[in-house]
């Protein structure tokens, strides 16, 4: 079910009005039939319905026994059962081809005439993100966060909550069960809120998201026709295409969510206007960052290897530089998770793994050299020129990384790469050559336009509450304000007949 | 109670907005959007069929000549299971002596959409349960589902005409000749293209479209219609073997059947009267006019409204309608129009 489907906006009427209607100790029971039917609805089928008690049932089961041996090695011993447990099936099922790319290359390599064909298994909807919210969950009792949820049902809630199983974000236990189970009373405010972020999400995504994808789609579809300028106009916009769809949807989540009176954690702060890749990081998927970062690299960190690694390099190195060694190396794991996260090829392992490693690793590096370069040429790095040269010097590292991310193999990611080196910039300015893709300057009118307004609202969001600002203008200003915002998404949305239906590109991962 | 009402002021406004968005991205230059234009219970006569009927009647020339005036119910390649649903459209808002059906696209296959005529016909009427009952009634004998709701709402489809709009959608468009659609150029067509009707060979309808006519005279005669059927003069070979079944069908439910294919008092010029094999040009349809409109003087009581100055517009029309054929042809209608009455 697409979250701009019509299909999804009447489920959500129904789940909206009978969520307000029942009695108020009724209210979770009606968010978990709705989030069974999302769950269901595209692909109910015995496999589909087994994998989700599975993953329930084990951490249920292991849940209650990491608490009653707390403190104990039993406690770590269910704790490792069950989440590998759940981490097996998922690795099972979403990353199967990686080791069947990996052992075939491995075949030719030692000549050995043997090739597994890929294996298409019928996952449910939301199966990674469902399964690494479980593993933070039993994480957490392990670790003593909270108590285990004693009501399976409860549980099986928190597990499948229905707005976040497309795109996320991810939700903590901890941070979402008391929204999650409560009463919660019709609320007017709420209800204006989430629908104005509901039409911010749709915005995003039908009028910018959709429509450049146009040219996106044009220019990688066919990149041997195309060089340069049209390859780097192309790899800026799929990470604007990116960034659209994915907060687009996670907007319509967050409004969805409000509506009902539950909070759910940003997951965006203005990405593009960020100064360093690693502030970038800091802003883009930021639910999925903290997740890594409290689950994977802070364990890692404290790990008696990465220590004794530290202790090791610390005969080598000055003590400031050997505490970096282990950083490093728990980074480039942390990294290379995150690529295998977002669907186990190698052109996600590079775009967004190993590639954001290394420009995080040189900007740590090299900081300190371009700070005395800047000294000694006596450049004002507080001016904001020097800036705007740095969200745009991060925009572009972040958009050739990218172009491994969007590109359907390495051989085609390099071979787009090949193609940029050729100037022809008058493509930009030659009033024909950018229509040749799909989009036409009425198109491009538009997007330049919605482009802009993207980026003022990102800017202002970083000063203030946006929406509340607007609420508290008065009526006029306000409802001309949502007229046009509503009624650009009705006339310059890309939906209907002659587009495709929107599709959301993190609902992959 | 104070929220309640801004809330719906807001929706009042936003769906006044968007009704004129919709009026102002897509026209709806259609016999059937005229038809709604026209006063309420001023039809004598309500004519359902597709491109043959509003290039085939002049209505303006049938009012010219009786006094009875005739609204459209016709599209491109409108789909013959519409009818009931138009049917059921005209009553809404007039009262006609008379339905003429034209029964030519009786025969298409049922399980092929051809959107074009469909959406025109389904987007031409207004937003009602009677289009509803239309759309899904289509959707019984296809498997094309994919763009159900852009048949509910036509918006999904017109929304991105923004990029065409001009002063034109600012303008109310003029309801040009009452319906009728004239097509001035020849084409000299083969007469061995006609259906020889005197062909003892007969071919079945496909069940399902057997069961959309005989819904269609079950409706007829529940609502005790006046209706007169209609075959256009132009019908291929191929597809005349099947009207030997229909015409029985009809003829079996106690209804008329004008069949101009098979009249031995109507002829056309092949070499003169055709735009294409398909439509009767100007000429032709001056001669099917003024046959059709004395059949119908002469069996049907039909009023004639000359000297009402409430349907003065027909005589507009009419005018109007003599003007820009003497523009676009050089020709006086007149001669054209004495011409054809010694043909007939």
């Amino acid at each position: 079910m697409l979250l701009t489907s019509f299909s999804f906006w009447l489920f959500l009427a129904i789940t909206l009005i009978i969520y307000f209607i029942v009695p108020k100790k009724m209210q979770w029971v009606i968010l978990l039939i709705s989030s069974l039917v999302f769950l269901f609805y595209d692909n109910f089928h015995l496999s589909t319905v087994l994998q989700a008690l599975f993953i329930l049932l084990i951490t249920y089961i292991g849940s209650q026994k990491i608490y009653e041996y707390q403190g104990t090695k039993k406690s770590k011993v269910y704790l490792l059962l069950s989440t590998l447990t759940i981490l097996g099936l998922l690795v099972y099922l979403k990353y199967s081809n990686l080791f069947l790319v990996i052992f075939n290359h491995f075949c030719n390599l030692v000549h050995i005439n043997h090739h597994f064909g890929m294996v298409y298994h019928n996952t449910l909807v939301g199966i990674s993100y469902f399964s690494l919210i479980m593993i933070s969950y039993l994480l957490d009792i392990y670790h003593g966060a909270h108590k285990p949820q004693k009501n399976i049902f409860k549980l099986a809630l928190f597990m499948s909550y229905f707005p976040i199983l497309t795109t996320g974000p991810f939700i903590r236990y901890e941070n979402v069960n008391d929204e999650l189970y409560d009463k919660h009373k019709f609320n007017y405010h709420n209800l204006c809120m989430g629908l104005l972020r509901i039409a911010w999400g749709l915005f995003k995504v039908l009028v910018i998201s959709q429509r450049i994808a146009i040219f996106v789609d044009g220019v990688y579809g066919n990149y041997m026709q195309f060089n340069g300028f049209y390859i780097v106009l192309a790899a800026m916009f799929f990470v604007i295409q990116l960034y659209t769809n994915f907060s687009g949807s996670i907007d319509i989540i967050m409004g969805v969510s409000e509506i009902m009176g539950i909070t759910l954690p940003e997951n965006f702060q203005a990405p593009f206007f960020s100064k360093t890749i690693t502030e970038f990081w800091r802003r883009w998927h930021i639910t999925l960052g903290t997740f890594l970062k409290d689950y994977i690299f802070y364990p890692l960190m404290k790990s008696d290897f990465m220590q004794g690694l530290n202790r090791k390099a610390q005969k080598f190195l000055s003590k400031k530089q050997a505490k970096k060694i282990p950083l490093y190396f728990s980074m480039l794991i942390m990294w290379i998770l995150i690529g295998i996260w977002h669907g186990g090829a190698f052109t996600y392992i590079i775009g967004s793994g190993l590639l954001q490693f290394i420009f995080i690793f040189l900007e740590d590096i090299l900081t300190p050299v371009s700070q005395k370069i800047n000294k000694r040429l006596g450049i004002n790095t507080e001016t904001f020129g020097y800036k705007l040269y740095q969200v745009i010097r991060t925009f572009m590292l972040f958009s050739f990384a990218m172009i491994f991310f969007r590109a359907n193999s390495l051989k085609e990611a390099f071979g787009i790469i090949q193609n940029i080196f050729v100037w022809n910039p008058w493509i930009l300015l030659d009033n024909t050559s950018l229509y040749l893709v799909g989009l036409d300057m009425l198109d491009f009118r538009v997007l330049i336009i919605a482009l802009i307004v993207l980026f003022g609202v990102d800017y202002l969001s970083l000063k203030m509450n946006v929406r509340e600002k607007l609420f508290a203008q008065n009526i006029v200003f306000r409802w001309t304000v949502i007229y046009l915002l509503l009624f650009a998404i009705i006339i310059f949305g890309c939906y209907g007949e002659g587009f495709n239906p929107a599709t959301f590109i993190y609902r992959q991962f | 109670m104070k929220r309640a009402l801004k809330s719906l002021i807001f929706i009042v406004i936003l769906g006044s907005l968007f009704w004129i968005l919709c009026n102002l991205l897509w026209l709806r230059p259609t016999s059937i959007s005229f038809f709604y234009d026209e006063p309420k219970n001023s039809l004598d006569v309500v004519y359902i069929g597709s491109s043959n009927a509003y290039v085939h009647f002049n209505t303006t020339l049938a009012y010219q000549e009786y006094g009875f005036t005739t609204g459209m119910l016709s599209n491109d390649s409108q789909p013959f299971i519409a009818t009931k649903y138009l049917l059921k459209e005209a009553a809404k808002y007039q009262k006609p002596s008379l339905y003429i059906i034209d029964i030519m696209r009786v025969v298409d296959n049922l399980n092929i959409v051809d959107e074009g005529g469909l959406r025109k016909t389904i987007d031409s009427m207004k937003f009602s349960q009677n289009r509803i009952d239309l759309i899904n009634e289509v959707f019984q004998y296809t498997d094309a589902e994919e763009d159900y709701p852009n048949f509910y709402f036509s918006f999904l489809n017109y929304h991105n005409s923004w990029k065409n709009i001009t002063v034109a959608n600012f303008i109310k468009v003029n309801h040009l000749y009452k319906g009728y659609y004239f097509l001035s150029k020849s084409a000299e067509i083969d007469p061995q293209t006609k259906y020889p009707w005197n062909s003892e060979e007969v071919k079945e309808l496909a069940p399902e479209n057997e069961k959309v006519l005989k819904d269609l005279i079950k409706y007829i005669k529940d609502n005790d219609l006046e209706v007169l059927f209609v075959i256009p003069e132009r019908v291929y070979k191929d597809g005349g073997i099947y009207y030997n079944q229909v015409i029985s069908i009809i003829e079996e439910n106690d209804l008329k059947v004008l069949n101009f294919a098979n009249l031995p008092d109507f002829q056309i010029d092949f070499a003169h009267d055709l735009y294409n094999p398909s439509h009767l040009n100007v000429y032709g349809a001056t001669k099917y006019t003024l046959y059709l409109s004395r059949y119908l003087k002469e069996n049907y009581d039909l009023k004639s409204h000359f000297g009402d100055e409430l349907y003065s517009s027909w005589s507009e029309e009419y005018n109007r309608f003599k003007k820009d054929f003497k523009t676009i042809t050089g020709k006086k209608f007149d001669d054209v129009l004495t011409e054809c009455k010694e043909a007939i």
